[in-house]
């Protein structure tokens, strides 16, 4: 198991910094080179321009999970320091009812695309942004945000889609090998 | 130039260059790009949801689908996020094995990009050769794993099989022949001047663009000079325990980008040596966990995986609810900031015979953007 001992130098100064600073819900030491931290929402863009001063120049991933039966949307920040090798994932809960949050392009420009991504999969809205309301995969989509957990595929594809009637046969053992119309 | 009428191209999604089913759309006023931005979409075949549905094991299947020509990053990303979820260790034979499988795969990538740069240039001599010695390496994937494109060998807990008898000696050869054309390829792409026209001085990156973009893998290292490579900076496997060096460059333009693709092949084949001469004995593989593949559970929890792709770091962001099927997965595509950003930012003021050597060189891969 992880903890703040055996893990990569710089890795707990940095926890213990925003520590300090911030009041931090949780915090987990996943691998030694990588710690997620769960925020408040007030605080999380100072922890993010905290970190880009501290070395954590590049925005990994921005993304975003559904966790249905709590009733939030919990968002990822995902941020690397390249010159010590150390990662940092900041996690913030917000709920999923009316989800909005304030963009984070002014900290990290990178994530103007992964907010219009969230927002397309999961209907979280980034104010600020200015194309976060714009459609970029799906073209035309006119039901929920897809990645949602109670959004169904098979349920929208069976309503969606004209339903096909396939008659397969694999034919009898040793007769005709395969048969489709 | 300010009579000429502004024109909107399209640049795809049926290119025959490498960079698949993305469209560019291009305002071009004379041959000079204007405004650009990349549609992407086309190739949206909802991974992500999909991977919801499945099992763990059911998944080994599907994630090499997501990114064509280099399928074995994702199956080391999700294998090792299992991994570190389950806390499990897997022997140490088959950490060499996946070394082993990342840099053939590795020199398989670079050299079919080294043969791309022949479709915008026109230099398609360098399209056959490079496919055909890409042939010998996925030959050698067939008698490993027994699939040429899609390998699903490296699953969680090891890889599939253990190496067939005898395969070091296949390997071996091919790698040698691989080396000894590679010089042919000095002569035939990076010394000839028809190249050099197009390839030197164009299509910069600044290292202040990289960072605005965050562009990893061989752009950031061509404009950096720092070996930023995550094999180096957070080794995964056993890549702590290899020799190799970073190829790295100041100046990044698309001769440099093409130029490091060229000598990180060389420092693949001189890993693969060394996994070879010191493969220990062992298993290949344990249990992630008990009873039946079909009902695997990993712990609750979430973890950011990630692996030096040919295009820069890729990786998978797991989370388990304690479950027999991953709650969510985020696939981090490494093309995934210069394709959609840096088109839209960066791409303008290119020629617009320019555009798909932009493409070429930035190293981007549309089915890691759509997912």
């Amino acid at each position: 198991m992880m903890n703040s001992t055996n893990s990569k130098p710089g890795l707990s100064e940095i926890v213990s910094e925003l520590d300090g600073r911030f009041a931090l819900e949780g915090v987990s030491y996943v691998q030694y080179h990588e710690v997620a931290i769960d925020m408040v929402e007030p605080d999380l863009h100072q922890g993010l321009t905290y970190l880009k001063n501290a070395g954590f120049r590049q925005l990994s991933a921005l993304t975003c999970v559904d966790w249905l039966e709590e009733g939030v949307f919990q968002l990822i920040f995902n941020v690397f320091d390249w010159k010590k090798g150390i990662r940092v994932i900041l996690r913030v809960k917000i709920p999923r009812e009316n989800p909005r949050f304030t963009t984070i392009t002014s900290i990290y420009n990178g994530a103007k695309y992964y907010e219009r991504e969230v927002h397309e999969f999961f209907g979280v809205v980034f104010d600020g942004n200015p194309d976060a309301l714009k459609q970029l995969f799906l073209e035309n989509w006119d039901d929920l945000p897809p990645m949602r957990k109670d959004f169904d595929s098979r349920a929208y594809s069976d309503r969606k889609y004209v339903k096909r009637e396939y008659k397969t046969s694999f034919g009898e053992p040793g007769g005709e090998p395969f048969e489709r119309n | 130039m300010n009579h000429l009428k502004e024109i909107k191209l399209f640049l795809g999604p049926q290119h025959p260059g490498m960079h698949g089913n993305a469209s560019v759309h291009l305002y071009v006023e004379g041959d000079i790009v204007n405004k650009s931005r990349l549609v992407p979409g086309m190739l949206h075949r909802g991974f992500e949801k999909s991977m919801e549905n499945r099992t763990w094991m059911n998944n080994i299947g599907l994630i090499p689908r997501v990114c064509v020509v280099e399928p074995d990053i994702n199956e080391m990303c999700f294998a090792q996020g299992t991994e570190t979820l389950n806390e499990i260790e897997v022997p140490e034979k088959a950490h060499y094995i996946r070394m082993l499988i990342l840099e053939l795969a590795r020199i398989s990538i670079h050299l079919m990009s080294l043969g791309g740069i022949g479709g915008p240039t026109g230099l398609y001599t360098a399209m056959y050769w490079a496919q055909a010695d890409r042939d010998m390496v996925l030959d050698i994937f067939e008698a490993i794993t027994g699939h040429r494109i899609y390998h699903m060998y490296i699953v969680p807990g090891g890889v599939r099989k253990d190496l067939p008898e005898g395969i070091d000696k296949l390997i071996r050869k091919t790698l040698d022949d691989i080396e000894s054309r590679m010089p042919e390829y000095d002569d035939l792409i990076f010394k000839n001047p028809t190249i050099q026209a197009r390839l030197v001085d164009t299509i910069l990156l600044p290292a202040e663009v990289v960072w605005d973009l965050g562009v990893t893998g061989i752009g950031m290292r061509s404009a950096t000079g720092e070996a930023y490579d995550v094999r180096k900076v957070t080794p995964y496997a056993r890549y702590d325990k290899v020799e190799f060096d970073v190829p790295t460059a100041t100046y990044s333009d698309a001769f440099t980008r093409m130029r490091l693709k060229y000598l990180e092949v060389f420092q693949s084949i001189r890993i693969i040596r060394q996994c070879l001469d010191g493969m220990p004995e062992g298993k290949p593989n344990v249990r992630i966990s008990r009873g039946s593949a079909l009902k695997w559970q990993v712990k609750a929890g979430s973890t950011y995986s990630a692996v030096e792709s040919s295009r820069g770091e890729f990786g998978y962001y797991i989370v388990s609810d304690g479950g027999t099927k991953p709650y969510r997965v985020n696939v981090r595509g490494a093309s995934f900031p210069q394709g959609l950003l840096g088109v839209e930012k960066y791409m303008p003021g290119v020629r617009v015979d320019d555009a798909p050597l932009w493409f070429d060189t930035m190293g981007i891969c549309s089915p890691e953007i759509d997912r």
